[in-house]
């Protein structure tokens, strides 16, 4: 039988999963990255969240700023305790010891500093320094490693910090239990900041890169969606049940309704009714099936306005509390931070209903384009597992044309229904038509429907008069 | 002139507080941690110490402690300079003759320092 290993929480939200636990108690880690990547506010933020667990903190510094300076720049962030400062976390500097009398009695005074303070975690920050001091790599191997077993001694856990980033078969990360990078890059004219376990010795930790931003209240990760979710986090069980999509019509369209526990793509140019279909399936909203908006277009107000037009009653539910609007501007969203927000949201009000508007919002996000069938695999998987019904969006470029594209890279792959909306010029008007092209598992009307609106919602009830070509918009009277 | 003693583990603060003390006609000791500081006293008996709250092996407050306890070295009066923790020496007025608040404020450090030496407290 395998073995867990005992762990120390992290405290930073996303980097206890992407760890496969947290820290291994009594290990040693490297933090390394570039100035200002976050390494300090890391490894403080950690510092915090062991000490209130009611365990000590020592903090060593070398060359760097110094401590009050330190402590101005934490007083901005939540996770600070001032009052802790001395007591349960001391930060003291090894500099005038290490350029004294070297890197050898920087350990003893380590040591005894450790044991003084009964520390059961060591911040190390300024291990270029120590570097810097040794005469050979193996003074550095032999620093890294007398550090870290008088700290395993006592069950201290250590991070080392260090604004270079030391190759992966250096002296240091040779010796040490893990290694963890930060990274800001500029893809474009924007920052994202980014976080790699390089090394994990005795945990599966989450590979590849995963975002991560800094707030006031510190670090925040967001594990790459697709390796956090895998599978799904609980288990699927398929529903032949069929929930009501709230439009007059679509349900005899659907064969019965959307399909319980399905993701469902509308897809159509800007003013074809999708918004209309997501406002009017939302507002069946109940205690039974509390329903979720989470959008990057309009804002809450403006779609409650937009109901009140169409007749469809969502104040109701809002005001009952069955149904929550989350509204991300899409401005520099951070595609893993969406998808995380997206299913704490639906977990925490045990959503039903959800409404996506709409998944080119997510895609917006992405830095890394090619990874967003295995993003939107992950969280439609989820979804489905978390016994949501959901409706998403996807915007066609063209408001008319004789070519239509299948929205997204291999997307339509991954919906259980599809439902097509379009514009048609026919006989010099514009009409709008609805059609459904697939239903998971069950037979659905093939017919082309017009959509109607009206003050008591959105109706597909009447049938389009016979053309030919009306998927591309330009349709032509049937000839008789 | 005076010999001060100066106990702060941050090279870069001690180096500042150094020239800043020297400027002002002063000799002065330091040291990187307070056990370091409190061999420095025995052996140099000098007419004022002034030391930083958190440092390795023996903390500002460890320090103050050690030398009132000690008979020779009980009147040396001490000054507590210290950015989070002047709370605390404040709430021990028996160890210290002066707590400053960090970053140092050059006049008012003087200021303390002459008080010290003269026997009262500036605050």
């Amino acid at each position: 039988m395998t073995q867990s290993l005992p762990r120390i929480i992290s405290g930073i939200e996303g980097l206890d999963q992407i760890l496969g636990g947290g820290f291994v108690e009594g290990a040693s880690y490297i933090v390394q990255g570039q100035p200002g990547a976050g390494k300090t506010i890391l490894a403080n933020q950690v510092a915090f969240s062991n000490v209130r667990e009611g365990r000590k903190v020592l903090y060593i510094t070398l060359l760097a700023e110094t401590h009050d300076r330190l402590f101005q720049v934490l007083g901005t962030l939540d996770f600070f305790d001032r009052s802790q400062l001395g007591v349960t976390i001391s930060y003291v500097s090894v500099f005038q010891t290490l350029r004294d009398d070297g890197l050898s009695a920087v350990v003893e005074l380590v040591r005894k500093e450790i044991a003084r303070q009964g520390a059961t975690l060591l911040v190390f920050d300024g291990l270029l320094n120590a570097r810097d001091r040794a005469d050979s790599p193996l003074d550095v191997k032999t620093f890294v490693a007398e550090i870290q077993s008088q700290a395993a001694f006592v069950g201290c856990s250590v991070l080392f910090l260090t604004s270079t980033r030391f190759a992966d078969d250096s002296p240091e990360h040779t010796m040490v239990d893990g290694v963890i990078e930060l990274h800001e890059e500029v893809p474009g004219v924007r920052s994202v900041r980014r976080l790699q376990v390089k090394k994990s010795r005795g945990s599966a930790a989450l590979g590849g890169v995963h975002q991560f931003e800094i707030t006031s209240s510190g670090l925040t990760a967001y594990p790459r969606l697709e390796a956090a979710l895998r599978s799904p986090s609980v288990q699927d069980g398929p529903s032949s049940a069929a929930v009501a999509s709230g439009v007059g019509g679509l349900d005899d369209l659907l064969g019965g309704g959307l399909p319980a526990s399905s993701v469902t793509l509308v897809f159509g140019p800007s003013g074809a009714g999708k918004t209309a279909i997501g406002l009017s399936f939302l507002a069946k909203a109940s205690k039974d099936e509390p329903a979720l908006h989470f959008g990057f277009y309009e804002t809450p107000a403006r779609l409650r306005a937009k109901a009140r037009a169409l007749g469809v009653d969502i104040d109701s539910p809002i005001e009952a509390g069955d149904l929550e609007f989350i509204w991300e501007p899409m401005t520099e969203n951070l595609l893993d931070k969406l998808g995380h927000q997206l299913l704490q949201a639906v977990r925490r009000r045990k959503v039903k209903r959800l409404f996506l508007d709409g998944l080119g919002g997510f895609q917006r996000a992405a830095v890394h384009q090619p990874r967003m069938t295995e993003y939107f695999s992950a969280l439609t998987n989820e979804l489905r597992a978390l016994e949501v019904t959901t409706i998403a969006t996807w915007e066609l470029r063209d408001l008319f044309g004789p070519t239509l594209t299948a929205p997204g890279s291999e997307l339509s792959s991954l919906i259980d229904n599809l439902v097509m909306l379009r514009h048609i010029e026919t006989r010099s008007r514009y009409k709008k038509a609805l059609s459904v092209l697939k239903v998971r598992d069950s037979a659905f009307d093939p017919a082309i429907y017009e959509v109607s609106f009206g003050n008591t919602g959105i109706r597909i009830d009447v049938p389009l008069p016979p053309v030919v070509n009306a998927t591309t918009g330009m349709a032509t009277p049937l000839a008789t | 002139m005076a010999l001060i003693v100066i106990a702060e583990d941050e090279f870069l603060i001690a180096e500042v507080l150094t020239i800043m003390l020297e400027d002002a006609g002063h000799e002065v000791e330091a040291a990187p941690h307070g056990q370091a500081a409190l061999s420095l006293v025995k052996e140099k008996r000098p007419d004022l110490v002034i030391t930083d709250f958190m440092m390795p092996l023996m903390t500002g407050l460890e320090l103050a402690q050690a030398l009132r306890a000690d008979e020779e070295l009980s009147a040396i009066p001490i000054i507590l300079v210290s950015g989070a923790q002047a709370s605390i020496g404040r709430a021990h007025p028996d160890m210290f003759d002066d707590v400053l608040d960090k970053p140092y404020e050059e006049k008012r450090l003087l200021k303390a320092v002459e008080g010290a030496l003269a026997g009262k407290c500036s605050t």
